[in-house]
């Protein structure tokens, strides 16, 4: 059978990818896409650090600063990690997972990936239109949004449309988890990926047009001074903040929720040992989804907010780390007693577990009222939201990537390269954010350009990190791409020895995935 | 979900009902009761979204997305939530 | 390839995106009532200077028109498209009266120098800036989508026209109709809250 790269439908040559509606087409231009801007935000990153090496003013001006910081997050959040593993592994995976042929709506699936790609451009138009890159940090917050010269509305506006693909994303996974199960995948045996891309897409359809209208009425207040936000005019800047963070507080799950899955996968795989604790995995990602959306209020502690409001916010907090906890111990119970093979995707899935536990436990001190008004807005943030972010969603990614790579094209990715890789990655993210925790601690703002000569040394320190973290991005995704032409032909069905749906079909997946919708017999993960 | 489900004769039912509730809506706005206005007026739009709900939009034939029925609550749950939270911090400053 | 039409799964994925529409009118709503809750005095007096009998007009305009879409759709799967293409065109036009109205009534507020960032506004209470920059927000929201209601209800005319849609695929034609209620809804709240409160 010919697998779905040769079989093109309606079109040929490129427009048979961009006007696809195969999911698996369609998620590898999310691929493409999104890791192309991804490449934009690390050279970005990687210009901030040359910025900070030293105090005072090294490479560029303040101005530009602001201007590369507030891009480097709208980048990294809103066109990488957010749409990130849903986009891609999600759309490529998720109906083969659970069966089907395709995701309930094939159209609207494109129309969402040209959705993406309409909100990105707009983004980039922003940089070269009116007054200029945007400087307000990813959040935009009011007033200063309101009064700053440079392009607001526009990049706001992108912002908005980006959400608007999210939201078509989350209604096709829900719809394709509900409708197009195969005959016997139950929902306790669908694969505990599709579980926690379950779990996100209704986040992202119930939390997403929320922050759509707030940056609609900062859009408005732009073009038309209606005044809600507008403290001049007697709206209250609060209430920006608490619409801003009902969504994206949830939105971190958006982030996190789906590289929890990817893990979930991995572990019991390379330990051919039974998930344990399926259900409680499951039903945490369920948990995760409802109690984070009411754990907003922890990043206004020091916004002026009511202190009985701070107060249940801190307790709802610490609540929400619970299920969290639960994931982690489940991971680690299953690969006790299991045959462990650590191959680079399980390195990949450790590694996930230890930094993602590491920013997890710092969220828990932000979580703390008193703790909280000491390391708000400090280079402690930065730390706690990069050790989730990119050590979990960033290193559930790369596992993934190494996991599904055989899958996704056919070709087998070599044995030692991604070892060499992952050691430059692991020392250069914790050389790179590491200090970060302490400067923060001893008081370094967040969003800064300058910084006392008493925070030097660890700002050296952290620059360094930064260029072992890259050369290890560039040896990994250098060798991937290398295996994408030259890697050895993947004719194996199950390298891994999986037992989840992918498994069970060629490599790379015909067309419509099955020859004939198969019929589920056996849990995700029951081995021989 | 058939068509005999809702006849004719209920649609026009249904709105009448949506009529009548207007007009109580705007009666009872003229009168004065001590701050039970908003509330009463609140009951009866939800009221109304009720029948439209589940007479126009089919909710209450059910079939096979019959769970759909419970996303409208849960979502107003959701909302109020939202809502009660963003008070604890705006009534208590 | 063969055909995947599901229709359980358009309706289902239909009802996702009201929900999604459910919340992008709720975040307005919270503002609404925590503004109002600081305000309560200014709101009332504002809300007296809304064209009361129009919003009440408009109530009657919208629910008629919910019910002729109900209407369409029950005699498009009865077999009859000619009555299903009659109620749809009342429906649309009941749509375009209702943003007629809208019309004047904004134009006879904007006559009045009562408009976001209006200097005769401004000169007003914060709280009653607060009121018509909600009024105007929410109102100018629910019309947009009154307007996108009316481009697919024109689609649809056309579809049953040319017989794309009829009475063995009528999904599209009530998943317009949800749609259309929706929009309704939420007038039905938007109208006690900006004309009758007191
Ligand atoms: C145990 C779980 C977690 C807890 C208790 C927690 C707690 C917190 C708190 C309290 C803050 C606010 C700090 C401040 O600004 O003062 C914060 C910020 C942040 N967190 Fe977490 N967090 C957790 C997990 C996550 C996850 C899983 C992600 C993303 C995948 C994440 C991403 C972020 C981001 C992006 C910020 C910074 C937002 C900004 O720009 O201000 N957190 N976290
Ligand atoms: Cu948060």
């Amino acid at each position: 059978m010919s697998s779905f790269y040769e079989d093109e439908g309606r079109f040929r040559g490129i427009l048979g990818w961009i006007f696809s509606t195969d999911h698996k087409r369609i998620g590898l231009l999310y691929l493409l896409a999104i890791f192309a801007f991804s490449a934009v935000g690390v050279l970005l990153g990687f210009l901030m650090r040359l910025e900070l090496m030293a105090p005072g003013p090294t490479i560029m001006r303040p101005q530009t600063y602001n201007a590369i910081f507030t891009l480097h997050g709208v980048i990294m959040i809103f066109l990488f990690v957010i749409p990130g593993i849903p986009a891609i592994f999600g759309n490529f995976f998720l109906p083969i997972q659970v069966g089907a042929r395709d995701v309930a709506f094939p159209r609207i699936n494109l129309l969402s990936w040209w959705i993406y790609m309409a909100g990105a451009g707009l983004a980039v138009l922003s940089l070269f239109t009116g007054g200029g890159p945007v400087d307000t940090g990813w959040t935009f917050y009011v007033p200063y949004s309101l009064r700053t010269p440079v392009n607001v509305p526009l990049a706001v506006f992108a912002v908005f449309i980006l959400g608007f693909s999210s939201i078509l994303t989350g209604i096709n996974f829900v719809t394709t988890t509900h409708q197009l199960r195969a005959p016997g995948m139950t929902w306790f045996r669908l694969p505990l990926f599709v579980w926690a891309i379950y779990a996100t897409a209704w986040v992202q359809i119930l939390a997403t047009p929320v922050v759509g209208i707030t940056l609609l009425l900062t859009l408005m207040e732009r073009l038309a001074g209606v005044g809600i936000f507008d403290p001049l005019k007697g709206g209250d800047p609060i209430l920006y903040q608490h619409l801003f963070w009902i969504y994206s507080h949830p939105a971190v799950y958006i982030m996190i929720l789906p590289a929890m899955g990817i893990i979930s996968e991995i572990i019991p795989v390379f330990a051919q040992r039974t998930i344990f604790g399926y259900k409680a995995i499951a039903f945490s990602s369920l948990a995760i989804a409802v109690v984070g959306s009411f754990v907003w209020g922890h990043h206004m502690f020091v916004s002026g907010q009511s202190d009985l409001a701070s107060i249940i916010f801190s307790l709802l907090t610490f609540l929400v780390a619970v299920p969290s906890g639960v994931k982690v111990f489940n991971w680690v119970s299953t690969l006790y007693k299991g045959s462990i093979e650590v191959s680079p995707p399980l390195l990949f899935a450790l590694t996930f577990i230890f930094l993602f536990s590491i920013g997890g436990l710092t969220g828990l001190f932000q979580g703390a009222l008193a703790t909280n008004v000491h390391l708000h807005d400090t280079y402690w943030v930065v730390g706690h939201f990069h050790y989730v972010i990119f050590g979990g969603t960033g290193f559930a990614i790369f596992g993934a990537l190494h996991y599904w790579f055989p899958k996704m094209f056919g070709r087998r990715v070599g044995k030692k390269i991604p070892y060499l890789a992952w050691a430059l990655l692991f020392v250069g993210f914790n050389t790179l954010y590491f200090p970060m925790l302490i400067l923060g601690w001893e008081g370094m703002p967040r969003r800064y350009y300058d910084y006392l000569p008493q925070f030097h040394s660890l700002h050296l320190v952290s620059t360094v990190g930064s260029w072992i973290l890259i050369a290890g991005l560039i040896l990994m995704f250098g060798h991937l791409i290398y295996s994408l032409f030259r890697g050895e032909k993947e004719r194996l069905e199950n390298p891994w020895g999986g037992a989840t749906l992918e498994w069970q079909i060629p490599s790379p997946p015909p067309r419509e995935n099955f020859a004939e919708i198969p019929r589920v017999e056996r849990g995700p993960y029951e081995f021989r | 979900m058939t068509p005999e489900g809702c006849g004719l004769k209920t649609y026009i039912l249904v709105w009448l009902g949506l009529v009548v509730l207007t007009g109580v809506a705007v009666s009872v706005a003229g009168m004065d009761l001590a701050g039970w206005s908003t509330a009463v007026a609140l009951i009866i739009a939800f009221l109304k979204s009720g029948l439209i709900l589940l007479y126009f939009m089919h909710l209450r034939e059910g079939g096979e997305l019959r769970f759909l029925r419970w996303m409208i609550p849960g979502v107003l749950a959701i909302l109020f939530l939202f809502t009660g939270l963003t008070f604890l911090d705006v009534a208590f400053r | 390839m063969e055909n995947h039409r599901n229709d359980g799964g358009s309706k289902l994925g239909m009802w996702l995106f009201l929900l999604s529409e459910i919340l992008l009118f709720g975040g307005l709503f919270i503002l609404y009532s925590v503004y109002r809750f600081q305000n309560p005095q200014i709101f009332h007096l504002a809300a007296e200077a809304l064209n009361r009998p129009l919003g009440v007009l408009n109530t009657l305009v919208l629910l008629t028109s919910s019910l002729t879409m109900a209407l369409s759709i029950f005699f498009l799967k009865k077999g009859s498209p000619g009555r299903s293409l009659l109620f749809l065109a009342s429906t649309l036009f009941l749509g375009i009266l209702f943003l007629f109205n809208k019309y004047l009534e904004w134009t006879w507020k904007v006559q009045l120098g009562i408009y976001p960032d209006a200097p005769r506004l401004l000169e007003r209470e914060r709280g009653e800036v607060l009121f018509y920059g909600l009024y105007y927000s929410m109102t100018g929201l629910h019309g947009l989508h009154v307007l996108v209601g009316l481009g697919i209800l024109s689609v649809m005319l056309f579809f049953i026209l040319k017989n794309k849609i009829n009475h063995n695929h009528s999904v599209p034609l009530e998943n317009t109709g949800l749609y259309w209620h929706l929009v309704d809804i939420v007038w039905i709240f938007l109208f006690p809250l900006f004309y009758l409160i007191t």
